[in-house]
């Protein structure tokens, strides 16, 4: 266990470092100068030289990237543009928003996801089957933010059932929350709840064919009994394998459904942020949503490992 | 006979003239062709590309063309979609809108497949330290959401066309990198890769002339995948407002107006979203469509329904199309399925003597053996091929175990003899079926039971141990508890009395330190050592019936005679009769009192050990035996046998081994040849086989 | 049906007293493995210490069981491997050290035939393609001349042409093998590796196949190196023998003498697994079994 989880530590520190660099080049690609951009197109070379020199943009290349690396790593993501403001600070407080719905969406991905997957998957073949399988071949091809759309102009316009439009912060009051987060959960979930199902189906049937179904089953074990205490650990490691995935599709997809259900997460930050040209937010918003997917992608890494014994270090 | 051997070689069966073999093109639109919803969307794609084109032809108005007068208004006569805040006419922006899907997702697609096919064909031939590195940074890649990559790209870039494109592309390069890598990484180690090296092309030629090709089926379908992904990404960032200026039309920024006015309009919404799931659905359809044409594939069967009792586990419960094997009068399994209640009674009468083979012989059977542990009379399964017709596998088999006997069943590949013993298990592969025959267990017919009756004999009276040992135990779940569930099942031990009974069957089949490898995975057991294990899970129910299918055949000589000589001991130890599965004639020698002989779907011939193979009565047999390299007679050429099995489905009328049998004469090829007296041939009295020396 | 006179012979007595056609010595193979950390690789040793010799119209058959390394011997003299230390010398020739690119004179001399026929060859190629593409690669222009030459393959293959416009998938193991054989041939190369190249095979094909090769060695005078895991093939094609053990070549001899009055133990343990061809005197070898084991549980006792 404790060498399972730092093999894959071992692994995400490179990626994070890979991401930080990455992330710094961005400044170097953006054409015209930063310094132009905070003054606007107004500004006088002489003001313009000296923002660059108070930025530090005039240092040489590696100066520069061990100091940006250094606040980085004490969470310094410099200060936005448009507000002045620091950036991680910005970020930070719209995080909760953005955690809750992508949690939301995950658990309704995960819940419908699973069940469908397993209906369809322990029958190959039958009706119900091919019900669950149309559902997902539909189901996949709708756009989350246009199910957003439709979810609140069904429930919230016309029918006036579920409060719009709230995002309550979790400490304020809990119970709002879950119900602020009811419609854009489903929203959100139910494509790559989709997705799940048809890896889910996928693994299932695959594994129901495995040579040692049928050892089991020799033994005189209840089909039951194959599919839930043996089939199912081996049918989830696949579909655990491509949860990441799910997780990223969720973080991505939470920025346009957060914009129909008027989210304050991070996806309308960056979005301004990119329509502002504020480019240290975007820069910020990209580092911090990369170390969440790693991370993310850490934990699923070591759930995978416990699931499998194949893929534990020896 | 059609042996043509002399001095130069046998000649392998000519393929038939004029029948050239179609061009995988070919073959796969031919599939394609014949998955109705692969055509469908095939034509909703074209459509869209028609509308796309002809758009300024069809649109009724000018998509930017502002109507003061009627603001978001619902559907009219003038306006069949309504209006927008703008006044502009909907169904026209709909139509514009088909433009920017199509060219932005087509072209985000090509820039994807141009910048990632390359470098996963880099990666997954270089190997080494290239990928490893190579394949974490695409990894890591594509682990970022979509969305967040086109964000940084459209901050970066400014918003335009191309920049959309390239977006999108960026996000999907990753994903064509990935698969390009590992397809590649498979076929590099395929042996025809290794050919080519030792033939000594070189490595350009090797990827672009050999692997490429290889590549193309899982690229298509990735790309038309990609394709209504693309679609979908495009509409979403159309929506945020970074997509393309709003003077253009966008399914997405349609959609953007739509929420900013559906209080006002909640029309809106509607046609702009149906429009991208139709669009992204038929793209999925067509990739999944020529995905299943490319692999050959088949999810549904356009003509048959599977039904439940042809699931693996289940296959041989009484089903109603069993009455409809072609050809065939008189049908085991005919029986409704309806009114086959779990238990039900077999339709099998045991006083019959004779049955109809699905090949059309009629058949006597030999009378019920007394005593016998297994019983099989009459024994067929057929395969219900997805194009609806049904293919003998094994016809009118018999074979009857002793207890504390060792029978073998030896064949060639396609000699039906697994499909025989998993019949007898119960635990037929879908869309095969016992079609008729009885298999009486311990005295109780076991044949057309339910699951819930099977189980009982099963865990109680039949155990079973498969070719592959690692495949043979869940490789998620630890031995010990492979092994002590089925016996606090069956014996309704307690975990620690399960626990210590485990312990003892380990030790017993040789697995050293038994205790503390309860704890370990199969793939910590070496292919012998997990065969042991299998064999004691075999055992945990004290069988009275051990099926062992191959049981060897994966395993080093050295292995193998111990697994083999452990089955003698529990055989001597426990008195259980065992049939051994084999394609091995040392196997048959080394262990089996009786043998049958198998031969495309027929047991030809029965008899003692010694008897078979000192006095073989069936020509098939004495070729088998004669073929045999590891015979001590050193000769310079080995006596072969011409031509090949037959396949299902090809069966002569006559005798199955009639086309390579050197003593054929017209009788044999006229009628089906019953088995009399052990042996399935017309001149088995008549003839003079050869045989090995004592 | 059966054919048991012998029509041909070969003749190794008299080749065997030319110089030997390859020479390995000392041959050792290592690969590589997952470490405890990502970066960190483990290095082992596949082959160590091989040695051995063939000669001009010789076969040499190469037995083990899995993981003794045989496969792998047969893939460094195929350069499909890098020899971490000794020597193959062709004809003479240091094959170990020739760099990257391995020279098509190397290439032409030495083919190889696989085990598994289905994956050895292309997929997405009809077979004649390949024969084609081999003796384009090693410099037939001539469409013609290819054509002629792929044809005179495939018929001494015992294939028709009509054969050639087939793909893989659509020939039987046995058929798929021939093409194998035929892609080899074209070269008329001098050795050829034949690794596992009737295992994946059934009983009757396999006869086929071996005769095939046989024939091909007496009209062409090649020399082969079998590998095979089962000796009772191995016994029948070859004028000698090597045993594998666990990367190490544990004895080597003349076929019948190996087989009848075998020098080391493994080499004894290993003829007394493999299964007889006839009943009689079973109960005996399972009883020497029994014995061999416990002789060899009491050694591990002591140790």
């Amino acid at each position: 266990m404790g060498k399972l989880i730092s093999f894959r530590l071992a692994l995400a520190v490179p990626q994070l470092i890979l991401v930080a660099l990455v992330v710094f080049l961005m400044t170097y690609l953006v054409p015209g100068s930063p310094a132009a951009a905070i003054l606007g197109t107004s500004a006088n070379p002489e003001r313009v030289a000296a923002v660059e020199a108070q930025l530090g943009l005039d240092q040489p290349f590696f100066t520069r990237l061990f100091t940006w690396f250094g606040s980085a790593i004490q969470g310094d993501l410099g200060n936005s543009y448009a507000v002045g403001r620091p950036v991680t600070d910005m970020l930070l407080e719209r995080m909760p928003a953005t955690l809750s719905l992508v949690f939301g969406g995950l658990v309704v991905a995960v819940l419908i996801g699973l069940t469908l997957g397993l209906l369809g998957g322990t029958r190959p073949g039958s009706t119900t089957d091919r019900v669950t399988t149309t559902i997902t071949a539909i189901t996949v091809a709708i756009p989350e933010f246009w199910l957003g759309i439709i979810l609140l102009l069904v429930f919230s316009v016309q029918l006036g059932w579920v409060p719009v439009l709230a995002y309550t912060p979790i400490e304020v009051d809990p119970l709002r929350w879950a119900q602020g987060l009811i419609l854009p959960s489903i929203a959100l979930g139910v494509g790559s709840a989709a997705l799940i199902a048809r890896s889910m189906r996928t693994s299932m049937a695959e594994t129901l064919s495995a040579r040692w179904v049928d050892t089991l089953t020799a033994t005189g074990m209840s089909r039951r009994r194959v599919i839930f205490r043996y089939g199912l650990k081996n049918a989830l490691i696949p579909v655990l394998a491509s949860t990441g995935l799910t997780v990223s599709i969720l973080i991505g997809a939470s920025f346009v459904v957060g914009q129909v259900f008027a989210f304050p997460g991070i996806g309308d930050l960056m979005l301004r942020s990119v329509i502002g040209k504020d480019f240290p937010v975007v820069q910020g918003g990209v580092l911090m949503i990369a170390v969440l997917v790693i991370v993310v992608n850490l934990v699923l890494d070591i759930c995978y490992g416990l699931l499998n014994p194949k893929a534990r270090p020896e | 006979m059609t042996d043509t051997y002399s001095i130069n070689l046998t000649r392998a069966p000519k393929p038939e003239k004029g029948t050239k073999s179609p061009s995988s093109a070919k073959r796969i639109f031919d599939r394609v062709r014949r998955q109705p919803l692969t055509v469908a969307a095939f034509f909703v794609i074209v459509f869209l590309a028609l509308v796309a084109i002809f758009a300024p032809l069809i649109a009724p108005y000018d998509p930017n063309q502002s109507d003061y007068s009627t603001l978001l208004s619902g559907p009219t006569s003038a306006h069949w979609l309504g209006t927008n805040d703008l006044g502009q006419d909907e169904l026209s922006r709909l139509l514009y809108g088909t433009r920017v899907a199509l060219v932005v997702a087509l072209g985000s697609v090509l820039i994807a497949a141009m910048l990632g096919v390359p470098i996963g064909l880099l990666l997954g031939y270089r190997g080494g330290w290239t990928d490893r590195l190579g394949s974490r940074l695409v990894d890591v890649a594509q682990a970022l959401p979509g969305i967040l990559v086109a964000l940084a790209v459209i901050a970066i870039l400014g918003r335009s066309l191309w920049t959309l494109m390239f977006a999108i592309g960026l996000i999907f390069t990753m994903g064509f990198a990935r698969l390009t890598r590992a397809v590649t990484l498979t076929e590099r180690h395929k042996l025809y890769v290794e050919s080519a090296h030792v033939v000594g092309m070189k490595e350009r030629v090797i990827i672009f002339r050999q692997v490429l090709p290889n590549l193309v089926g899982p690229i298509i379908i990735q790309a038309a995948v990609f394709f209504g992904s693309a679609i979908m990404i495009e509409s979403g960032l159309s929506f945020l407002g970074v997509g393309l200026d709003r003077d253009t039309p966008t399914w997405g920024g349609m959609l953007s107006g739509a929420v900013e006015h559906q209080a006002q309009q909640p029309f809106l919404a509607f046609a702009p979203g149906i429009a991208i799931i139709i669009t992204v659905l038929a793209f999925n359809l067509f990739g999944d469509g020529l995905n299943d044409a490319i692999t050959g594939g088949v999810r549904k069967s356009p003509r048959k329904k599977l039904t439940t009792a042809e699931l693996p586990g289940m296959s041989n419960a009484p089903t109603a199309s069993a009455a409809t094997l072609p050809g065939q009068t008189y049908s085991m399994g005919a029986q409704d399925a309806a009114t086959a209640a779990p238990d039900a009674t077999s339709p099998w009468d045991s006083r019959a003597d004779e049955i109809r083979t699905p090949t059309g012989a009629t058949e006597t059977l030999p009378d019920p053996v007394e005593g016998a542990v297994l019983d099989v009379r009459g024994l067929s399964v057929s395969l219900e091929r997805p194009e609806g017709d049904v293919v003998p596998l094994v016809s009118g088999a018999n074979l009857s175990i002793e207890p504390g006997e060792i029978v073998g069943l030896l064949g060639e590949s396609g000699s039906g003899k697994s499909m025989f013993a998993k019949a007898v298990m119960g635990l037929l592969p879908p869309r095969t079926r016992l079609s008729a025959g009885s298999i009486m267990f311990d005295g109780d017919q076991i044949a057309f039971q339910s699951q819930r009756a099977l189980r009982a004999v099963r865990g109680a009276g039949i155990g079973v141990v498969f070719q592959d040992p690692l495949s043979a135990l869940s490789p998620v779940h630890t031995v010990g508890k492979q092994l002590i569930e089925p016996l606090r099942e069956h014996k309704g031990m307690s975990v620690a009395e399960a626990k210590e009974r485990a312990v003892e069957l380990l030790d017993r089949v040789g697995v050293t330190e038994a205790r503390s490898r309860l704890d370990h995975y199969p793939h910590q057991f070496s292919g012998g050592m997990a065969q042991r294990v299998a064999i004691a899970m075999a055992l945990a129910a004290d069988p009275k019936l051990l099926i062992a299918d191959e049981a060897t055949s994966a395993l080093d000589v050295t292995t193998q005679a111990q697994v083999l000589d452990l089955i003698l001991d529990l055989r001597d130890e426990y008195g259980m009769g065992v049939l051994l599965i084999t394609h091995d004639l040392g196997v048959v020698a080394e262990t089996c009192d009786r043998a049958a002989i198998m031969y495309a779907g027929e047991i030809v011939e029965v008899g003692t050990t010694t008897d078979l193979f000192h006095a073989p009565r069936h020509p098939y047999t004495s070729a088998l035996l004669a073929a045999n390299p590891a015979s001590d007679a050193q000769v310079d050429r080995l006596p072969t046998i011409s031509g090949r099995v037959p396949l299902a489905g090809e069966w002569p009328v006559g005798c199955h081994f009639a086309n390579r049998c050197a003593f054929a004469t017209e009788a044999c090829t006229s009628a089906p040849v019953p088995i009399v007296d052990q042996v399935r041939c017309v001149r088995a009295d008549e003839l003079t086989l050869e045989a090995v020396p004592r | 049906m059966t054919t048991t006179t012998p029509n041909t012979s070969h003749e190794t007595e008299a080749s065997r007293a030319d110089e030997p056609l390859l020479v390995v010595e000392d041959l050792a193979v290592e690969y590589e493995s997952a470490g405890a950390v990502p970066w960190r690789r483990k290095v082992s040793r596949a082959i160590d210490g091989v040695s051995f010799e063939i000669f001009p119209g010789e076969t040499l058959g190469l037995v083990g069981e899995s993981g003794s390394g045989k496969s792998t011997t047969g893939r460094a003299i195929l350069r499909l491997n890098d020899a971490a230390a000794g020597s193959i010398r062709f004809q003479g020739t240091e094959v170990t050290t020739l760099g990257r690119r391995t020279p098509l004179s190397y290439r032409r001399d030495v083919q190889a035939i696989f085990q598994d026929p289905n994956s050895s060859l292309n997929p997405r190629h009809v077979v004649g393609r390949c024969v084609d593409d081999t003796l384009r690669t090693h410099g037939v222009t001539d469409p013609g001349e290819r054509r002629a030459r792929a044809e005179q393959a495939f018929d001494q293959v015992g294939l028709s042409t009509d054969h050639m416009h087939r793909f893989p998938a659509e020939l039987s193991g046995g058929q798929q093998q021939r093409v194998a054989i035929a892609r080899a041939l074209v070269l008329e190369p001098k050795l050829v590796v034949c690794d596992e190249a009737v295992s994946a095979l059934d009983l009757s094909t396999q006869g086929q196949i071996i005769n095939l090769l046989a024939d091909l060695q007496a009209i062409t005078g090649v020399s082969y190196l079998f590998i095979a895991h089962d000796l009772g093939i191995v016994r029948h094609i070859s004028d000698r023998i090597a045993v594998m053990q666990r990367g190490h070549l544990v004895e080597i001899g003349e076929a019948e003498e190996l087989f009848t009055n075998p020098q080391h133990a493994y080499t004894r343990k290993l003829l007394g697994a493999s299964p007889a061809s006839k009943p009689e005197g079973r109960d005996e070898r399972r009883a020497r079994r029994e014995a061999f084991r416990q002789m060899h549980e009491a050694e591990t006792q002591l140790a």
